[in-house]
């Protein structure tokens, strides 16, 4: 098909008539000639409808799909100014193509669109509903945490352990990489300043204690958000697309024993110990910045030795738990939730990451205020 | 409903749309060897058989996204096997497609999926791009569901939307993949109904993929049949004729649903 311009003139008699204004193509009314028939009209047309438009195509030797536009434009133009519209001079076969597409083209009043404060309002029910299904989730995975702690036969072992090795080692690389530049990062922006007040050594301090307590569980649990909850939104939205998640309730399975609890443990398990390997290679990140300046690695060592306690190693690790356990529901219920049609799988694990990501940094903050409260 | 088709042209009144001569499909191995087949400018052909018998690769194949294993393919003069790239992307502007599940954009209305193709290959101003993409879902009994979702409507309304995004740039020939799989027989009916309708009017050429026989014999003016287990093209012609008169025994199984038990 060749390329449709918007055309040159083409012959369109108007006339206007007692009751109304009687448009008469002539020639071909097709894909090739309707942007100039339109065009022709646009000139012709007068700019206020008198009454009702008649469209003669006693004279139109070819009319095409595209050609029977020109009737739909004509009868939603006379509709909507209130007036009939009418066709004459056409065969049955014309007749009826442009009576199979007239239907149901009355022009519709468009939808109002919601004023600000409505949009405001609906914007914050939606926030306070997704909140409560959290909670709700939450919930529900706790009574069946419950269940399977009085019948441990019913926890799927295997599924568990095929996703701790999914989520967990197979994201070593990955976590191990980011600890090691954090590590190499900190070390390097802070050296100078630190080098000011004679501190060189210090900066050991600093990459330990914001390494072990802060960054490494916070980078790994935002990798986890990228990593396994946008694949468990995914994985369990396409399973409630394709009607899996059906099958299962109608079997008598529970979709949160059966899908959402081993995921939830995996992480849960492998979060705190891909932290540590992160806060491992931050700190040799660390070591790769101040080596070079003359520090031994005996030095080195037993400055980060110096700066971190038990407390701040176990804080690093409840940090790392929270945030698998809220990236692991998040995702498995965006999963869940997904709602129908090509793209709600996309959308869910869109929200399945974001979301995570937003709940990572609000459990930091408040975990952060905990352990500060507790002069951990 | 539209007045009922005439009767099957005569073959060799009719021009060609696409010629196949010694086709052979399949993947690493051929599925089916040496299809010679005309397909006439106008009609409404069926291509069916058992399943796995590669009615959907020979799809593939006329929809110039795989190449057949040999042979020629000719659409419009241009033999889609050996043409580059440029003379398949105009042949393609030359056919549209259904796909078995409608395959339309979920973040778009209908009306914007049937506009799209216009916006890619037609230069009019915005206002007539709408009227056409509304004629043609009205033209398919879609005009007052134009600003909707596809997911807000049935299966049987998103493949006639399909069919109408198919419809977009007026193609003399139209593919639909099994266009009445999963559709109730008063819905699978009307679109029936709606392809001869289409057919009679803008005298498109139809190229139906599918084995519901109700369709074959009420729209289909030739049929054409693939066997998996001979790897052939084992009948061609008019469904009732093929139906009472076929010399091949499984053709005539197939179009009268004899069970394999039977035989």
């Amino acid at each position: 098909m060749s390329r449709r311009s918007k055309g040159a003139d083409a012959p369109v008699a108007v006339s206007e008539e007692a009751g109304g204004v009687r448009i008469a193509p002539e020639g071909a009314i097709d894909a090739e000639s309707i942007g100039g028939v339109r065009e022709t009209l646009a000139r012709k047309l007068p700019s206020r409808l008198s009454g009702g438009v008649t469209l003669d195509l006693s004279k139109v030797t070819h009319l095409d799909a595209s050609g029977v536009s020109l009737a739909v434009f004509l009868f939603r133009l006379a509709k909507g100014a209130g007036f009939g519209f009418e066709v004459t001079g056409a065969d049955k076969d014309r007749r009826l193509l442009i009576d199979l597409a007239l239907r149901g083209q009355e022009p519709q009043e468009p939808a109002k669109a919601p004023g600000f404060v409505r949009e405001v309002g609906a914007a914050s029910i939606a926030i306070r509903d997704g909140v409560v299904d959290l909670v709700r989730f939450i919930g529900e995975i706790a009574l069946v945490c419950v269940h399977l702690v009085r019948a441990p036969q019913h926890l799927r072992v295997g599924d568990t352990i095929a996703a701790m090795a999914r989520h967990g080692s197979d994201a070593i690389a990955v976590v191990g990489l980011l600890g090691f530049l954090i590590g190499a990062i900190i070390a390097f922006q802070t050296f100078d300043p630190m080098a000011k007040y004679g501190a060189k050594l210090q900066v050991a301090d600093v990459v330990a204690v914001s390494v072990v307590r802060e960054l490494g569980p916070l980078i790994t649990a935002i990798i986890l958000a990228g990593r396994s909850g946008s694949a468990f939104a995914a994985e369990i939205g396409t399973m409630k697309v394709t009607q899996e998640l059906d099958a299962l309730r109608t079997f008598g399975i529970d979709p949160v024993r059966f899908l959402v609890i081993p995921r939830l443990i995996a992480t849960t398990i492998v979060t705190p110990m891909l932290s540590i390997w992160a806060s491992i290679l931050g700190v040799v990140g660390g070591y790769v910045i101040l080596g070079p300046e003359g520090f031994t690695l005996a030095q080195y060592t037993d400055e980060v030795r110096q700066a971190l306690t038990v407390g701040g190693f176990l804080q690093g690790l409840v940090k790392a738990a929270v945030f698998a356990i809220l990236v692991a529901a998040i995702g498995c219920l965006s999963g869940l939730r997904t709602g129908q049609g090509p793209g709600a799988v996309g959308l869910s694990t869109t929200r399945a990451v974001v979301a995570g990501i937003v709940a990572i940094i609000i459990a930091d903050s408040i975990l952060g205020a905990f352990f500060y409260t507790l002069d951990i | 409903m539209p007045a009922p088709a005439a009767p099957a042209p005569q073959p060799a009144t009719r021009e060609t749309a696409i010629s196949l001569r010694g086709v052979s499909i399949g993947y690493d191995r051929p599925i089916i060897e040496g299809i010679d087949l005309d397909i006439l400018k106008g009609e409404i052909l069926f291509i069916g058989g058992g399943s796995g018998c590669g009615k959907t690769t020979l799809l593939s194949c006329l929809t110039t996204l795989r190449r057949p294993l040999a042979g020629s393919i000719t659409i419009d003069g241009v033999d889609i096997v050996k043409a580059d790239d440029d003379a398949i992307r105009g042949v393609r502007r030359r056919f549209g497609v259904m796909y078995q599940l409608g395959a339309l954009f979920g973040g778009k209305t209908l009306l914007e999926n049937v506009r799209l193709p216009l916006e890619e290959f037609a230069d009019l101003p915005n206002d007539v791009m709408d009227d056409i993409a509304r004629a043609k879902l009205g033209l398919v009994g879609l005009g007052a569901h134009a600003l909707k979702q596809p997911s807000e409507i049935s299966g049987g309304m998103q493949k006639r939307a399909a069919i109408a995004r198919a419809l977009a740039l007026d193609p003399p020939i139209i593919f639909l993949d099994e266009p009445s799989a999963g559709l109730d027989p008063v819905t699978s009916a009307d679109l029936d109904a709606m392809i001869e309708a289409l057919n009679r009017m803008l005298g498109t050429t139809f190229v139906i993929i599918s084995h519901e026989l109700a369709s074959i014999f009420a729209i289909g003016q030739r049929f054409a049949m693939l066997d998996g287990a001979r790897k052939k093209l084992v009948a061609l012609g008019a469904p009732s004729e093929l139906r009472d008169h076929s010399d091949d025994e499984w053709v005539r199984r197939f179009l009268n649903r004899v069970p394999t038990q039977e035989s």
